[in-house]
């Protein structure tokens, strides 16, 4: 049997066997996205080979990637919305009769293809009316409309219920009986053991080892993934302190939850769930018009996030890099933002701003060699403490915090951990949202679950596991 | 500093430079005589005054096209109200005083009409001001009945070619030369809008919106209200430079003052260095955006070119600047 290779990423081997189910585990940062990158032909590797078939090949861009039969679905899908299932699977290799497209073939194609690997739904739908499921259905069918040989997965689950993700594993098999590699990375360790072969852990970016699938299990996993126990990962948990809440959701947005001052809530849910879309509303960027808002006990309206923050409530966007900061704004001028009233109704205390951004790089410990340099120049970890130093300026009393932690690496997740704790001790309603489940169980002292846009559950204290967030987040009863 | 972000960053003050130069060598006492040197500066105040503003504009992330048709349009209230004013026993200094702030405000007006529709319509900068393009030129001809509009404040004139003595110089004739109004005011706008894009709130608010109008929505701004206010801020600097260039020609002529006025701010901005995406520009760069297109076009007289060429070789300024600028970036 011919093995297909990589070298990839300090020096390491990884060899990928014709026709497995090859489970790639690690923690955000620990190289995945970048091996999976140069596979695809996004990235090109600096140095070391990719043999195919035990041959070198170089892989020039997505399309050189394709033409290798090497397959990438993304986590966010990269489909055409205003085109049709059909013009999505022969996009950029459409079929032509005589100087004009042949429809009626590539439909037949696709609706064949569609048979295969059981769609519910026609060639001729328009994507944008198919569900997440549907849509990562469409990319599956364009890999096998290639006749892909290595078909790269990356955390296809995320956004999938329970019966999607049943129904993708069956696909996923037979797959793999017509003789398909799949490249499956996924955070969920439980599935990565049930559906792989054999699994490769990879941490800050070499490899730690490939171990055989059958008698694999999560938690040994886990540890090898952080290099420690997780217990260790995330800093003693506190109690938080008895009190008044402070802030109190009633019916809002189907929402009813509180926070108190020094607690740390989890907002747990699968991607979709609808977790962002509250907290923009909770700040005020997405009217609505349902339910009420309490600060202190007395109800508020926050129709803008001027005003949220004027009220002390604040959100720290996911989307770092395309809302939360200005990347091409100097360091100095993206924490001084939100707060810029402080250094002048009209004219600008530079020396101020430049002040006041050197004591937040000295306490949040930011790595930025330039402060007056662009926010792009500095690394994700750094650029999220950035990002909340911009709000901790205007002295919050409630901060939400959207996946603080993604695309940042280990170590500085890790102090981030501590970064919330902090904030906490010092009195601040801290609510995170996350899809990282031990992050909320390791961070949080108490966790709302969110489904479908509403609030499906309050977890605490010894009910707070795992399994039970899952059942509730992907809406199956708890066993 | 690389040497392609040297171009980038400065290239138009080179190429200013370089053309000055020329002009010393190849042209001597002609060119640099006084005279020529003061209407260099002054020649497209108007011009340069619209296009300091439209650099706030862009830098915000927007256009505004309607610049050239507002102009006649204010152009045509400047001395329709002079005229009234003046007419109705009002000093000549106050009349013209009046009107000019009349011009302002309703330049400002026009401008906050754009800015509304931009910032709460919803619409494209790019249709809103296109539709203003046609309707101010249209409000203008009809002030005018769809010609001149002529001064009949004489002193209107006096200001026009007034200003203040250079130090020393002499004119053929032996009498003063004056530093005219126009370019004092051209210059005391670029000095004032430097530091308020520099050095003030609103300055730095300009540039978040421009630079990533989400980011700067999440970031607690009032981006419509920045927006709002950018578009007002150049309909006033219009009604300024309105009367600026009445008061050369002691009259309008409703149907071509102010024409390609919005072509000749937009590309000052874009030689200057200011990124059409928004989020990056400066002031001093559209000043010399302002000198290097005056300079171009004193050369084709100068030299006796067929001013025909005038619009290509403005054309091909305009691309080369914008090329360099691209260049640099993916050389960064």
């Amino acid at each position: 049997m011919e093995f297909p290779a990589v070298r990839a990423l300090d020096g390491v081997t990884i060899a990928f066997e014709a026709g497995e189910v090859h489970g790639i585990v690690g923690e955000n940062g620990a190289g995945k996205s970048t091996l999976m990158k140069i596979l695809s032909g996004v990235q090109h590797a600096t140095s070391g080979t990719i043999l195919l078939d035990g041959e070198p090949v170089s892989l020039h861009g997505v399309r050189g990637a394709l033409q290798h039969g090497i397959a990438m679905i993304h986590q966010e899908l990269n489909l055409v919305d205003e085109l049709n299932v059909a013009e999505n699977v022969f996009l950029g290799r459409e079929i032509s009769k005589g100087g004009m497209l042949d429809r009626a073939k590539m439909v037949e194609l696709t609706t064949d293809i569609l048979r295969q690997v059981h769609a519910p739904f026609a060639a001729n739908v328009k994507v944008g009316q198919l569900s997440i499921a549907g849509k990562q259905l469409v990319e599956i069918a364009k890999a096998v409309a290639i006749d892909a040989s290595i078909l790269i997965m990356d955390e296809p689950t995320a956004v999938l219920s329970e019966p999607e993700a049943a129904s993708l594993f069956e696909l996923i098999s037979r797959l793999k009986e017509r003789g398909t590699t799949i490249l499956y990375i996924s955070h969920r360790l439980t599935e990565v053991c049930a559906i792989c072969d054999r699994i490769t852990v990879l941490r800050d970016g070499s490899w730690v080892t490939t171990v055989d699938a059958n008698g694999a299990n999560p938690s040994e996993l886990a540890r090898l993934m952080v290099g420690r126990p997780i217990r260790d990962f995330y800093p003693a948990k506190v109690a938080a302190p008895d009190g008044k809440p402070i802030l109190e959701l009633d019916q809002f947005c189907g929402a009813s939850f509180s926070v108190r001052p020094g607690e740390i809530l989890g907002l747990a849910g699968l991607v979709g769930a609808g977790r962002t879309e509250l907290a923009e509303a909770i700040i005020g960027i997405r009217p609505t018009e349902s339910g009420t808002i309490r600060l202190n006990g007395l109800p508020v309206k926050l129709r803008s996030p001027k005003k949220a923050m004027t009220h002390g409530v604040v959100y720290v966007s996911e989307d770092r890099k395309g809302l939360g900061l200005h990347l091409s704004l100097g360091v100095i001028q993206n924490v001084t933002l939100a707060n810029l009233r402080a250094y002048g109704r009209i004219v600008l205390n530079h020396q101020k701003e430049r002040e006041s951004a050197e004591s937040w790089k000295k306490d949040l410990d930011i790595r930025a060699g330039d402060l007056e340099g662009p926010a792009i120049n500095v690394s994700g970890g750094n650029q999220q403490k950035i990002a909340i130093a911009k709000w901790l300026e205007t002295k919050p009393k409630v901060i939400i915090l959207d996946e603080p932690t993604r695309g940042v690496d280990v170590g500085a997740k890790r102090e981030m951990y501590n970064l919330i704790q902090k904030l906490a001790g010092d009195g601040m309603a801290c609510i995170v949202i996350s899809s990282e489940l031990p992050e909320i169980l390791g961070l949080c002292h108490r966790a709302i679950i969110m489904r479908e846009g509403k609030v499906v559950g309050q977890l605490a204290g010894e009910e707070l596991s795992e399994e039970a967030v899952m059942h509730l987040a992907a809406g199956v009863a708890a066993a | 500093m690389k040497r392609a972000n040297v171009l980038r960053e400065y290239g138009a003050l080179f190429a200013l430079v370089l053309l000055f130069v020329i002009n010393v060598v190849t042209r001597k006492a002609n060119f640099l005589q006084i005279e020529n040197l003061r209407n260099l500066v002054s020649q497209d105040a108007a011009v340069g005054i619209i296009a300091i503003g439209m650099t706030f504009v862009i830098i915000a992330g927007g256009i505004d096209l309607s610049v050239g048709s507002m102009a006649a349009m204010c152009g045509a209230v400047v001395i329709l109200l002079m005229n009234k004013l003046a007419g109705s026993g009002l000093s000549p200094n106050n009349a013209i005083l009046l009107a000019a702030i009349g011009a302002m405000g309703i330049g400002a007006l026009a401008g906050l009409f754009n800015g509304f529709v931009v910032a709460y319509g919803r619409v494209a900068a790019f249709v809103v001001t296109l539709g203003g393009l046609a309707g101010f030129r249209s409000i203008a001809l009809v002030l005018g009945s769809g010609g001149e509009i002529r001064s009949q404040v004489s002193r209107l004139e006096d200001f026009g070619f007034g200003g203040i003595p250079i130090p020393f110089a002499k004119n053929a004739s032996g009498g003063p030369v004056q530093f005219y109004w126009s370019a004092i005011i051209f210059i005391v706008v670029a000095i004032l809008a430097g530091f308020v894009l520099n050095k003030t709130r609103f300055g730095r608010y300009i540039i978040a919106v421009g630079a990533n109008q989400r980011a700067a929505e999440y970031s607690a701004i009032n981006t419509q209200t920045v927006r709002l206010a950018v578009y007002t801020v150049l309909g006033g600097l219009v009604g300024l430079a309105s009367v600026v260039a009445v008061a050369r020609m002691n009259s309008v002529g409703t149907g071509s003052a102010g024409l390609y006025y919005e072509l000749d701010a937009i590309a000052a901005v874009v030689i200057g260095g200011t990124s059409l995406r928004g989020g990056k520009g400066r002031i001093w760069g559209t000043v010399v955006g302002v000198l290097l297109l005056t300079l171009i076009s004193n050369m084709i007289t100068a030299y006796h070119i067929d001013t025909n060429w005038q619009g290509l070789v403005r054309g091909i300024v305009i691309l080369v600047a914008v090329l360099i600028q691209r260049g640099g970036k993916e050389n960064e």
